[in-house]
């Protein structure tokens, strides 16, 4: 149980595996490579998310290495612990279903090849 | 967190009178069913006689989304939480192994939903199976008229093609080819009277665990590229496909991840199933198995399987047409760092 935001954490999302190398598949070392390795896996995946979020005018940001904190424009955000709970409430702030098939979608993503205009 | 300390559960299904019972009862009389607790819904005429048996009424509790497939199955939660507590306090033989016999009319995934997300069972249980029994003789008219039918198969590692003697060769090979299309990574046997190599279901399997299974089975069993898999005369003709891909590039494992979890979360209910092997740039690949919004934790693989080490993806889609999961794959490619290729079947067969 998170003590500041009472959040019952149970078991790591299916999408928090890392495969790092080819002896381990980690969910959280507590050594500092692990951690260290756990710090840029977030960061690259909060990079990826934003290449999509953004055409959708919303951003994704990394809080303390523990949660995400999803914002859109209008200044609304929302805590997220992992793409589990990322995508329902992704969709709640852009009022529209985020659809990897979605052919407006992939569209932009031709074009652009990754995000839009960052959302500040 | 460590898979080899949870409890196997293997789980049996089956439509209605396609021999369920008949092969759990020559499963359990063997001795690799010694210390396996078998949980059934209902205690049928064929008579099952084990000192591990229990009863589950069927209770479940749909979730607030709404999705079938992800309730939990109250009943199981209480029943598995029992049987852990017993073996715990040494009120029974230690537990090796856990087989539940569903319904002739049960979805699976609930079963799969409840066991992977529950707070307490993820914990010391694990799935490492799912084995479906289809009716040689009446298997394909189950598969046109009720749904049901089509999910176990769709969920199925193994599909055990029961009552062979009573149909003739030539059905029981239409009712494999169909099988295999739709399930293309599921390994299919045949059995009379529920006569299977028990090892084949229930361990010990010598690390024929769920991922080595899926490496004998997955390279090979890459369908065309994309299979209207009930014929043109069921009703879900032009509805249920699969997809079997390549990628050549190792995949990165964070970008494939995004993409998949917001795939499941916007169509989880039309993809039945994804199942793969992945090379994400390390020394083994990763083993990817889900049936619908269920995820099991994805696993590295216990060994290389060649020196080629190419990804390769399963899919099994209802109202999704595979040239759409292609469409994303390939936008989505320069984030993924690999491009799909979709498989021939003339290159696997």
């Amino acid at each position: 149980m998170c003590v500041l935001c009472w959040q019952f954490l149970t078991e790591d999302h299916w999408t928090d595996r890392r495969f790092d190398d080819g002896e381990t598949a980690a969910t959280g070392s507590a050594s500092s490579d692990g951690e260290r390795a756990r710090r840029r896996a977030r960061q690259h995946r909060t990079r990826l998310l934003n290449c999509i979020l953004s055409h959708y005018g919303l951003r994704v940001d990394d809080w303390q290495s523990r949660s995400y904190v999803l914002s859109d424009r209008k200044g609304r955000a929302v805590m997220v612990q992992d793409l589990g709970a990322l995508w329902p409430a992704a969709q709640q702030l852009a009022g529209r279903c985020l659809d990897p098939l979605d052919p407006w979608l992939l569209e932009m993503l031709d074009q652009h090849g990754g995000a839009s205009e960052p959302v500040s | 967190m460590n898979g080899p300390a949870k409890r196997p559960i293997t789980i049996v299904t089956g439509f209605l009178g396609s021999g369920k019972t008949t092969l759990l009862r020559r499963l359990l009389a063997g001795p690799e069913a010694r210390d396996t607790a078998v949980l059934v819904n209902e205690f049928g005429e064929v008579g099952l006689d084990h000192y591990l048996m229990q009863r589950i009424d069927e209770q479940t509790i749909l979730l607030g989304g709404g999705c079938v497939c992800c309730t939990v199955r109250h009943d199981l939660v209480r029943t598995l939480t029992d049987l852990l507590d017993r073996d715990q306090r040494g009120a029974i033989p230690r537990l090796k192994r856990v087989v539940i016999e569903t319904t002739g009319l049960a979805d699976p995934a609930p079963i799969l939903f409840t066991v992977v997300t529950d707070p307490m069972l993820q914990h010391h249980f694990r799935i490492e199976g799912v084995v479906t029994t289809v009716d040689a003789v009446n298997g394909g008219l189950h598969l046109d008229r009720h749904p049901e039918s089509l999910k176990q198969v769709v969920s199925a590692d193994e599909i055990v093609v029961t009552k062979t003697d009573l149909a003739r060769p030539n059905t029981v090979n239409l009712l494999i080819a169909r099988l295999q299309a739709i399930n293309p990574a599921a390994r299919i046997t045949t059995a009379v009277f529920g006569h299977v190599d028990p090892r084949r279901l229930l361990g010990p399997r010598g690390g024929a665990t769920l991922a080595a299974r899926l490496a004998s089975t997955l390279p090979a069993a890459a369908p065309a590229p994309a299979h209207d898999v009930l014929g043109t005369h069921s009703r879900h003709a032009g509805q249920t496909r699969s997809l079997a891909l390549t990628f050549v590039q190792p995949l990165d494992w964070i970008a494939f991840s995004v993409w998949l979890s917001m795939l499941l979360h916007a169509r989880g209910e039309d993809v039945l199933r994804v199942k793969g092997l992945l090379n994400v740039g390390a020394a083994r690949p990763v083993v990817l198995n889900g049936v619908r919004h269920i995820m099991h934790a994805p696993e590295h693989l216990e060994r290389s399987l060649s020196a080629e080490q190419h990804s390769h993806l399963v899919f099994i889609l209802h109202a999704i047409e595979p040239d759409d999961i292609v469409r994303s794959l390939r936008a989505f490619q320069h984030l993924l760092g690999a491009e799909p290729h979709v498989d021939d079947a003339d290159l696997h067969r």
